[in-house]
């Protein structure tokens, strides 16, 4: 059935809203955790300080945001409208910000049933959110690049997911997988399909949208989503029949995909039309930076074996993706969709009677960059206590607490707005209904 | 009507680069040229091919009714723009602005994402004769 446009069918702003807000205590909470754990939790990507950490940023905010804005756009963008948006939305949130606050206690090994609780909760939360969005994009055709990028997308969260589950239960031990197997493919799917096929989706619509840049093209839009997917598939396929050299065959296209992405969105952004670049620009442009800077990390360490023993660099290379890469491209886009949102709510809200106040009413340019150098000193601090994690591990957790500090004020004083206008607007609208009864 | 959609993006990209050198004047004649652009765009949708549409599909409340509303937002966007430029106030310019780009932005994307494949679904029939008229309307400015 061909999806039909209405604003009363989009959802209420508290919907996407809830995921945003709490978003950024997770990356406040793994500041905390990196402050008290000090150079222990960098030492080794499988210390339970490290997990504790990798899932508080991957799950705790890029999911979580991720997820909220899948919320907002699928109705925009496909004309996929969740059906009861705002039930669906609280249940999901709910549920997801319960087992992942649980599930870093599994990690850190706080209490015994932290394991099975997180994995009841978080698999309920995303399991549940795969279901309706998939049934919402059932029937919608992929007219764009952009459609079919977020099918394969959430197909291939639920993968990520299913995988989750089997670690965390083999940890918890329920049953016992091959860890590092699984891990890996975990993180293959995680990071390429899911992470970077849903940020190629939404890319193609955003960057010419908010930069002002050429379109992607098409050739590439068409087929990067698929043919990245197809990839991860093949690997994981290979993985499991244990034909180690084809893997590293796939694993290095996989890495070379990436970079192009990063390269065309680069090249991109350097023709885009604006006169200055703004914070949304800038940090989409640090994104891509950091992720050729993973990719080239990546092809350096199989390419100089002696490197592989260094245990720090798959720290390094976490660090470039998780904090680098992906909070930089979610919190510009947050600082556009966040301002809009408010917008369009209150504009709607005042039935054309009351303006509302404009995108940079709601949420100045200041106050975003203040954030943006505290996020620049968050990526400088945590990339160096890689190398220096006895002095400077304390420094970066606390920079990262401070830059998710900032996050969170901006977004209280954006919802600020939204709410002394909304009063403002009701009362205008009572008196204007009086009058016309009068 | 997607080409169009890509022109508008131009001309506001043109205005920004005024305002940021300072140049008011320049700013507000290319300003006036984008809003009579992107008002006699809506024209030709309002009256030639949501009508169509509505007539064909018997949907008067459906999309085009949807799509009206954001007009009616994108208009006073534009308004609320133009007077920030004539009052040379750059952030009052900017914001609504902004504001207005992404609206237009979004806006087209349901258009061009929805709406457009299902008048060229329903439409097909009637688009000898709809499309030169279409293309007059939009020359016209």
């Amino acid at each position: 059935m061909q999806a039909v446009l209405s604003f009363e069918q989009a959802p209420p702003i508290a919907a996407p809203f809830r995921f945003f807000l709490t978003a950024p205590v997770f990356t406040g909470l793994a500041g905390l955790l990196l402050m008290v754990d000090g150079p222990e939790s960098l030492s080794s990507r499988w210390t339970g300080g490290a997990l504790a950490l990798t899932h508080l940023l991957a799950v705790g905010f890029v999911l979580q945001v991720m997820l909220g804005a899948l919320v907002q756009i699928l109705p925009v963008v496909a004309g996929a409208n969740l059906k009861r948006p705002l039930l669906v939305a609280s249940l999901v949130h709910t549920l997801f910000v319960l087992g992942a606050l649980l599930l870093v206690a599994g990690f850190l090994d706080i209490f015994p049933f932290a394991f099975p609780l997180a994995m009841t909760l978080l698999g309920t939360a995303v399991g549940f959110f795969l279901l309706a969005g998939l049934l919402s994009l059932r029937g919608v055709p992929s007219t764009s690049a952009s459609i079919s990028g977020f099918k394969l997308a959430l197909a291939s969260l639920a993968i990520v997911l299913l995988l989750g589950l089997l670690l965390a239960g083999s940890m918890a031990g329920y049953w016992a997988v091959p860890m590092l197997l699984v891990t890996q493919l975990h993180v293959n799917w995680g990071f390429a399909a899911w992470g970077l096929g849903l940020l190629s989706a939404v890319a193609y619509v955003v960057v010419p949208m908010f930069q002002l840049t050429p379109g992607y093209p098409v050739w590439f839009s068409r087929y990067f989503g698929s043919v990245l997917t197809v990839l991860v598939l093949l690997t994981s396929l290979l993985l499991l029949w244990a034909e180690p050299e084809w893997v590293a065959v796939f694993q290095v296209v996989v890495i070379w995909l990436s970079a192009a992405f990063c390269c065309l969105t680069l090249w991109l952004q350097a023709r885009s039309k604006r006169a200055i670049p703004d914070v949304t620009q800038r940090l989409w442009r640090l994104a891509m930076i950091c992720g050729l800077l993973a990719c080239s990390l990546w092809m350096l360490v199989h390419l100089v074996p002696s490197l592989d023993d260094w245990p720090a660099w798959p720290i390094l290379f976490g660090v470039l993706v998780l904090v680098g890469g992906f909070m930089s491209v979610i919190v510009g886009m947050l600082y556009k969709i966040i301002p809009f949102l408010v917008w369009l709510h209150l504009q709607n809200r005042g039935r054309g009677k009351v303006i509302a106040p404009n995108m940079k009413a709601v949420l100045g340019e200041t106050k975003m960059k203040r954030h943006l150098q505290a996020h620049l000193a968050t990526c400088a601090l945590l990339i160096a206590a890689v190398f220096w994690p006895e002095m400077l591990s304390r420094p970066a957790g606390l920079a990262l607490l401070v830059a998710s500090g900032l996050l969170l004020a901006n977004l209280c004083s954006a919802i600020g707005v939204y709410r002394r206008h909304a009063r403002l607007v009701d009362e205008r609208l009572a008196i204007l209904a009086e009058g016309v009864e009068a | 009507m997607t080409d169009d959609h890509r022109r508008c993006d131009d001309v506001f990209a043109e205005v920004e680069q005024a305002v940021a050198k300072g140049d008011w004047v320049g700013a507000s004649e290319c300003f006036g040229h984008f809003s009579s652009g992107v008002l006699q765009h809506f024209a030709t949708e309002e009256s030639l091919l949501f009508p169509a549409f509505e007539q064909k599909t018997g949907m008067f409340m459906g999309p085009t009714q949807v799509m009206r509303g954001e007009h009616v937002q994108m208009r006073e966007l534009i308004s609320a723009a133009a007077e920030g430029l004539a009052n040379k106030d750059a952030d009052a310019y900017s914001g609504n602005a902004e504001t207005l780009l992404i609206m237009m932005q979004q806006h087209n994307m349901k258009e061009e994402n929805i709406l457009y494949p299902m008048c060229d679904q329903h439409l097909a029939e009637d688009a000898e004769a709809l499309l030169p008229q279409l293309q007059s309307e939009l020359k016209a400015d």
